[in-house]
């Protein structure tokens, strides 16, 4: 059988990406709640 | 206990007289079985052997969709007119109103399907009796299964915002199991074949109406506070 | 602070997990490379069904106590939980191009995930729906107790079913005799996916919580 490195990569890949994403997302958050002074100028620049 | 079930007695009939005297809900879930029959029609096309094969997916799909909206519905009831509140305010054990609640919902799903084999049997010309037996048998414990998680999520949803379409969102993949068990189940009834040969469909079945009534029972008193 | 080494450690962990299952793995002699997606789709899988257990836990926990702690722990398991069960789906379907030549097969492990899947999607598309925290917790809770319940009668039917309709002739896409280097890859990745969870979580709670000190 053909070894399909692509289709190894594609699927680490893609389990990186979501993860990494969920990641950020989090830190994003816990870094505007941490400063709530400045949650308030984000807010109004977004 | 004899209290118990009267304060589930209660309830049912309650809905039930209220049914009758405006007859809002079933009228409109009786026509809407016709309608789904006409809808099977255009979309399986004219040929026979189609629908005979697709019978046990179809008539299940009939009842689902008549369950989403008369679920949907046996809280909603209680919302106009601050029904919610009495039912907050009733004393003792609230499973008892669960179980009500459950017991209207069953009776109107077993007209609905009583109706939607007829149609089927006259429209399809399909000849349900010699089967009747072993349809009952799988119709009750599916029907059991189906309305026990729709009268607890209904219960769920009703206070809630975009409420008609979360609640198909969260019943239907909960149902999954009742929706194969009870499909594969009807196959083999509708095949001719002996009930014991779907024994493990129909034991399943139960166990899982099981589940799902003491999970309902033992919740509900957190969903009535609204 | 122990979050952040908790942090490090995981990665770590995934280093070490990503080593084992390129580096010290032995090339599957069946599937060739290919089967080195397992130690991604299994582990995530195991991830999954800790965190819904988890969700069941905090659930119980909200209702028994009406604590928000308990409604924060089901909360921050849902999320992950949602995310580690869209891996195991997209992992396995990727795996199952090149050993079954298509993307989907209604295969009984990958369609009840799937299932369980759709099941936590509404999970936390209800928690949306309700802003009033205790009203939210209980209904999400009683949600989440009936979803977690629901989990063997889902593998169970699915399974079944799949028995039913196709008695299987594929081989399911694991080597039957797993050799010890390989499950020791999986072992190692295992707790870098445990870890990881762990990780989430612990962000999760504590982000729930500081929230819910600014909502007042």
């Amino acid at each position: 059988m053909p070894d399909n490195w692509g289709y190894v990569f594609s699927a680490y890949g893609l389990a990186a990406v979501a993860l990494l994403g969920y990641w950020r997302r989090l830190a994003g958050r816990a870094k505007r709640l941490a400063r709530p002074a400045v949650r308030a100028g984000n807010v109004r620049q977004g | 206990m004899s209290v118990y079930v009267r304060r589930a007695w209660m309830v049912v009939w309650k809905d039930v007289l209220a049914e009758r005297r405006s007859k809002e809900s079933l009228n409109a879930l009786v026509f809407f079985s016709l309608l789904l029959l006409f809808v099977f029609q255009f979309a399986l096309g004219p040929e026979r052997a189609r629908v005979e094969a697709a019978l046990p997916g179809l008539l299940w799909l009939g009842f689902i969709l008549s369950g989403l909206l008369a679920f949907g519905r046996a809280f909603l009831i209680e919302r106009e007119n601050d029904c919610w509140e009495g039912l907050v305010l009733t004393p003792g054990d609230k499973s008892a109103i669960y179980l009500g609640k459950l017991a209207g919902n069953v009776l109107v799903m077993i007209v609905v399907e009583v109706v939607l084999l007829v149609l089927f049997a006259v429209f399809f010309a399909i000849d349900f009796t010699p089967f009747l037996l072993g349809l009952a048998a799988v119709l009750a414990l599916g029907t059991l299964g189906l309305a026990s998680v729709g009268t607890l999520f209904g219960a769920v949803t009703a206070q809630m915002r975009a409420r008609e379409l979360l609640f198909p969102v969260l019943l239907l993949p909960a149902v999954v199991p009742v929706l194969l068990a009870s499909v594969s189940a009807t196959q083999t009834v509708l095949a001719g074949e002996p009930l014991a040969e779907a024994a493990a469909w129909l034991k399943l079945l139960a166990a899982a109406d099981l589940v799902y009534l003491v999970v309902g029972v033992l919740t509900f008193e957190f969903v009535l506070e609204g | 602070m122990a979050a952040r080494a908790l942090g490090w450690l995981t990665v770590l962990a995934l280093i070490a997990g990503l080593g084992a299952a390129f580096g010290w793995a032995p090339r599957e002699a069946v599937q060739g490379n290919v089967q080195r997606i397992m130690y991604l789709h299994v582990p995530a899988v195991l991830t999954a069904y800790l965190a819904f257990a988890l969700v069941f836990v905090g659930s119980v926990g909200y209702l028994l106590t009406r604590r928000a702690g308990w409604d924060r722990l089901a909360l921050a398991a849902a999320e992950p939980g949602v995310l580690f069960t869209g891996i195991t789906i997209a992992s396995g379907s990727i795996w199952g191009k090149p050993t079954w030549g298509t993307w989907w097969t209604w295969d009984a492990r990958l369609t009840s995930t799937a299932v369980l899947f759709l099941v936590y999607v509404g999970y936390l598309l209800l928690r949306g729906m309700v802003d009033e925290p205790d009203r939210r917790a209980r209904a999400a809770a009683v949600v989440g107790i009936l979803g977690a319940a629901n989990i063997p009668i889902v593998h169970f039917s699915v399974k079944w079913w799949r028995a039913l309709h196709q008695p299987s002739t594929i081989l399911g896409p694991e080597p039957s005799p797993i050799a010890a280097p390989i499950a020791a890859a999986l072992l190692i990745n295992w707790i870098a996916f445990t870890l990881l969870f762990a990780y989430l979580l612990a962000k999760r709670m504590e982000i729930a919580q500081l929230e819910d000190t600014h909502a007042g």
